[in-house]
């Protein structure tokens, strides 16, 4: 069981007349996680709604001048030991996830990191296994080495990058061979009290049995029960915990803190 | 190629067609030098009132015209009717494709449509996917391109994201009636005036459920748009706010205008931007011009967008060449108005078709639009022809091509007086409780001799259009 | 109404009354210039003009030790500022696009043809091509007026448009007033003296005939500011203008605006019951600075009440 904690804080240095949030910090509803509690504080007004590809989404509205906005989810998630598939189609046909975004087009060297791993034409669990391996190793890890427009291209050009960074690759390997498959932004237990706690990773599909399997690409392994998903789209833009527009506010300093812990089950 | 194409006003002796031997007597009696004066008025007039189009220079302040032709374009009453009947056929279909497109998406399990071309389509929204729109209108108002050549009508396009030039077929009709009043009189020529009340009335006819008295408003790209005049037209002619995306806001799941007495709740959205600018939290996140927060509203159904999100799946020119395939899939009929035929190059046999015959045909990019994109092969140097091989060989789902058609030609008011120039014709199809269809449409026509290329952007002009009432 | 609709209109009449004041302004300073005055005297008086548009730093920052000639080519045609004569009306032109949609087309039309029509006029032709120039503005300025009055409805897109005229000719009037005080070659503040400046202001005003009808008798300082501030029926008066305007707020009056009402009514009473010895008691230039700022304010809030797009009250 994971007890989760999240907190992200804007400042501006002058005050923002209006501005709109759109959240995704509500993990999924999907079998292989269950939400035993989760709270939101957060200012304004909010509404809630299923995104196009199954998030719990929430649309925040402040209308009055302000010069922080605070938000903080909290709750406990449990997510059992059984294996990296992903049992739902979701609302989106799988092959929608084939078409390559503005972050994640593909060029010559993605397309070349792709082909080394594959035998056939539908990937197999072990060849994703290998083409993360392949992406963790041209694009290495390096925290703080990115923002967030930067596309899966240039992230393999610079050789190192965020998890954000590993997944945007992945996904373009992947679908420039015809493997559909598609971002996945959540909480991580690190077994060190590493910096990694909001992450990202990717689901890729397996034609057969037809299912989504989740690969943690920067762990190079599949995502079991450390990870909580919050959302899945087709790249960070669809599913990125945050996503705002404001008017005025000047410059912006953003604070995040995210706490993941393992709580025994028969607390 | 010229001499062999039908012309809509006179048969192969040179005398009028039956339906235009009034109005050909009446042009044949007119000194050239009236029908010169009268051509200047029409500009003059034009340019006062600002119905101008294209690059709006700040500096100079350059507002293009499009050239205007004072011959109209006639349509007898029959085939009036057949094509009423066809285009109705069609956008019907085309609204039930977008329909199962959105939700169970029965035409990809059928097999009758590559899968993969639907769902890995840029003009595939997922956004889109599961939503209810009122009625199951997408495509509330329809533009759809027909031509005629060798006689027989031919769909070219559909436009079903945001056709334009709808003014232009109102603001030709107002100058024919002020040029040449005594033609009006004599003829029985169906009105297209109505028109706004129609859309409004469309509009109404598609608001969010339970909204009583629903405000409509049309959203536009701002005063600096290609196509502001026409905004700026509908909006006063329906009688409805025109708005900008800083004039909406969005609060507890429902859009709301800034008006100088507080926030005006909007129902029904006549949306003139593109999807990918609607709403900057769904699409690009860089766009200025639309309201954020705006498809969270529509996917909760207090709002109706139209046309809606995502019909661009519909009239992608890669998914054109099934549009019959949908007409007989959902409607179980046979199209009443064929299709050009239509090479689709992802296809093995039809590209080797193709590069064989690059001379004879047209291609287009499949994502192009507004006549750039495109090669003409009788017409290309045989370098461009290389040039669009290699296109094709290195991206061949880019493209589809289709034979050069001998557009029908209509008599046209140039310098050496009056000749035969190319024309195609787009009316407007409206999609609500019912499909209506205003009588006319926007006659372009090629104003270059042989020319086959009648986009505004690219030295094409328009006519009135007339359809005579029996 | 729409706000930003709103804000056009309000715009656009600003734009158009400003054009007019500054024609109207140049015009009193190309008149002087043909009275017998050193160049020295001459530039003293638009040094005061310039300082009374806020627009000194600028003008100097990009002419230096400048000479009468060149102010005028700089508030008439220089587009490379805001404060022009010909950038006012291009932006009034682009006010009135935008709302093309909800003005007559006869009011865009005009404005339209105002712009496309004054960049044929040659800022190199000499003073009676500048003289034509100002000439042409106050006519085309006089155009619009009546198209607009004409042809609007007498809705809200009107009282806003009339909001914005009022208030720019008040702020307009006010400015006029306090660059001849301040001007030491045009007598000032000793009163008494050679009037002929003042003269001048009135005939650039178009009022000096009815300063002779309200008064009979000839010109002082004083008279032609009391007729330009007290004077109810003096249709450039700031009274007049704040009489208009408080007609004009109250027409559009909404759940947040009273405050601004009070306000401009505060200021009317001010000037319908006011003594102009008392007013200028703290000095005319001081006086006259202090209203400026009273202008501003309310412009401020009718800005915020009405008309920015944040509102959502």
């Amino acid at each position: 069981m994971l007890r989760i904690r999240h907190e992200t804080v804007y400042r501006y240095d002058e005050p923002v007349l209006q501005s709109v949030q759109s959240l995704r910090v509500t993990p999924r509803r999907e079998h292989r996680q269950r939400t035993l509690s989760w709270q939101l504080a957060a200012p304004g007004r909010r509404s809630e709604q299923l995104d196009a590809h199954g998030n719990i989404a929430q649309l925040l509205t402040i209308d009055e001048p302000h010069q922080e906005i605070r938000i903080v989810v909290s709750g406990l998630v449990d997510v059992p030991d059984d294996g990296p598939l992903i049992v739902e189609r979701g609302p989106i046909a799988p092959l929608a996830y084939l078409m390559a975004t503005p972050l994640t087009g593909a060029n010559a060297e993605l397309t070349a990191l792709a082909a080394r791993c594959w035998s056939g034409s539908a990937a197999t669990r072990t060849e994703l296994e290998a083409l993360a391996a392949a992406v963790c190793n041209a694009v290495k890890y390096r925290p703080g080495t990115t923002t967030v427009t930067d596309t899966a291209a240039s992230a393999l050009q610079r050789g190192e990058g965020v998890c954000q960074d590993q997944a945007h690759v992945f996904l373009a390997a992947c679908r420039s061979s015809g493997v559909p498959a598609r971002y996945v932004s959540g909480y991580l237990l690190s077994g060190d009290d590493g910096d990694i706690a909001s992450h990202a990773w990717v689901d890729a599909w397996l034609e057969r049995p037809g299912v989504w399997l989740g690969i943690d690409v920067t762990h190079q392994s599949t995502a079991g029960a450390r990870h909580c998903r919050l959302a899945v789209g087709r790249d960070y833009l669809d599913a990125a915990p945050v996503r705002g527009v404001r008017r005025g506010g000047g410059r912006e300093t953003l604070e995040v803190r995210v706490l993941v812990a393992a709580e025994n089950s028969q607390q | 190629m010229c001499a062999a194409a039908y012309d809509e006003m006179l048969d192969t002796t040179g005398g009028a067609r039956a339906h235009c031997v009034r109005y050909f007597s009446w042009l044949r009696a007119q000194p050239a030098e009236l029908l010169a004066r009268k051509r200047a008025e029409a500009d003059a007039l034009f340019h006062r009132v600002g119905v101008t189009f294209a690059v709006y220079g700040e500096e100079a302040g350059t507002e293009r015209l499009i050239p205007f032709d004072i011959v109209p374009r006639v349509i007898p009453t029959e085939e009036w009717q057949l094509l009423a009947a066809g285009l109705q056929q069609r956008v019907r279909a085309l609204n039930a494709f977008l329909g199962d497109m959105y939700h169970d998406q029965d035409i990809l399990r059928a097999g009758r449509i590559p899968s993969e071309l639907l769902l890995c389509n840029a003009q595939y929204r997922p956004e889109m996917q599961g939503i209810d729109v009122p009625g199951g209108i997408y495509a509330h108002i329809a533009g759809i391109d027909v031509v005629r050549a060798d006689g027989a009508f031919y769909v070219l396009e559909d436009n079903l994201r945001v056709p334009s030039g709808v003014s232009y077929m109102l603001e030709n009709r107002k100058m024919m009636m002020r040029l040449f009043p005594e033609l009006f009189r004599h003829q029985a020529i169906a009105s297209v005036e109505h028109y706004p009340d129609g859309l409004l009335e469309n509009l109404k006819s598609v608001a969010p459920q339970g909204v009583v008295d629903p405000v409509v408003m049309l959203l536009t790209p701002g005063a600096h748009n290609s196509a502001y005049f026409e905004h700026a037209f509908l909006a006063q002619q329906m009688g409805i706010e025109l708005v900008e995306g800083q004039d909406l806001f969005v609060r507890d799941d429902f859009l709301f205008a800034r008006t100088t007495r507080g926030p005006q709740r909007v129902d029904v959205l006549y949306r003139r931007i593109d999807d990918d600018f609607l709403d900057p939290l769904a699409f690009r996140s860089d766009s200025m011009l639309g309201v954020p927060g705006l498809l969270t509203v529509y996917r909760s159904g207090h709002v109706t967008v139209a046309n809606a999100i995502g019909t661009g799946i519909a009239d992608d020119k890669s998914v054109y060449p099934y549009v019959p395939e949908m007409i007989r899939f959902y409607l179980g009929e046979e199209p009443l108005i064929a299709n050009v035929p239509t090479w689709v190059l992802r296809n093995a046999a039809d590209r080797e078709h193709v590069l064989a015959h690059l001379a004879e045909l047209v291609v287009k990019e499949v994502h192009g639009a507004g006549g750039y994109g495109m090669l003409i092969g009788p017409a290309a140097s045989a370098a461009q022809i290389e040039d669009f091989r290699r296109r094709i060989i290195a991206n061949p789902e880019r493209y589809i091509a289709q034979p050069t058609l001998a557009l029908s030609t209509s008599p046209t008011f140039c310098s050496q007086g009056l000749a035969p120039r190319h024309i195609d014709l787009r009316p407007f199809v409206l999609s609500g409780r019912e499909i209506t269809i205003v009588p006319g449409g926007l006659t372009r026509v090629a104003l270059r001799e042989g020319s086959l290329v009648v986009n505004s952007s690219q030295g094409g002009g328009t006519k009135d259009t007339w359809v005579l009432e029996s | 109404m729409l706000s930003r609709t709103a804000n056009h209109l309000y715009w656009m009449s600003r734009y158009v009354e400003r054009a007019e004041h500054l024609a109207r302004l140049l015009d009193a300073h190309y008149r002087l210039s043909l009275l017998p005055r050193s160049p020295e005297v001459l530039m003293q008086g638009w040094i005061a003009t310039l300082t009374s548009l806020g627009m000194i730093a600028h003008f100097q920052s990009q002419h230096g030790e400048a000479d009468p000639q060149q102010a005028m080519q700089y508030l008439a045609f220089d587009r490379t500022h805001a404060g022009s004569i010909m950038s006012c009306l291009g932006a009034a032109r682009e006010n009135a696009r935008a709302v093309r949609g909800t003005v007559p087309s006869e009011v865009w039309e005009t404005l339209n043809a105002t712009y496309l029509d004054a960049r044929d006029f040659r800022s190199d032709a000499g003073d009676i091509g500048v003289r034509t120039f100002l000439d042409w503005v106050k006519y085309r300025s006089h155009l619009t007026r009546g198209v607009t009055v004409n042809t609007m409805l007498r809705d809200e897109a009107f009282h806003f448009a009339s909001i914005g005229t009022f208030l720019e000719r008040a702020d307009a009037t006010t400015r006029l007033l306090e660059a001849r005080w301040r001007d030491p070659g045009g007598a000032g503040e000793r009163l008494g003296v050679d009037a002929s400046e003042w003269a001048v202001l009135l005939r650039a005003l178009s009022a000096f005939e009815v300063y002779r009808k309200v008064y009979r008798e000839s010109v002082t300082p004083l008279r032609v500011t009391e007729l330009l501030l007290l004077n109810a029926e003096m249709p450039r008066s700031v009274h007049r203008c704040l009489y208009d305007l408080l007609g004009n707020l109250q027409a559009v009056r909404n759940s947040q605006s009273a405050e601004t009402e009070r306000m401009a009514g505060e200021l009317h009473a001010q000037f319908r019951y006011g003594r102009l010895e008392e007013m200028s008691s703290v000095g005319m230039p001081q006086f006259l600075d202090r209203v400026q700022r009273r202008l501003n304010t309310l412009a401020d809030r009718i800005g915020a009440d009405f008309l920015v797009a944040g509102y959502s009250g």
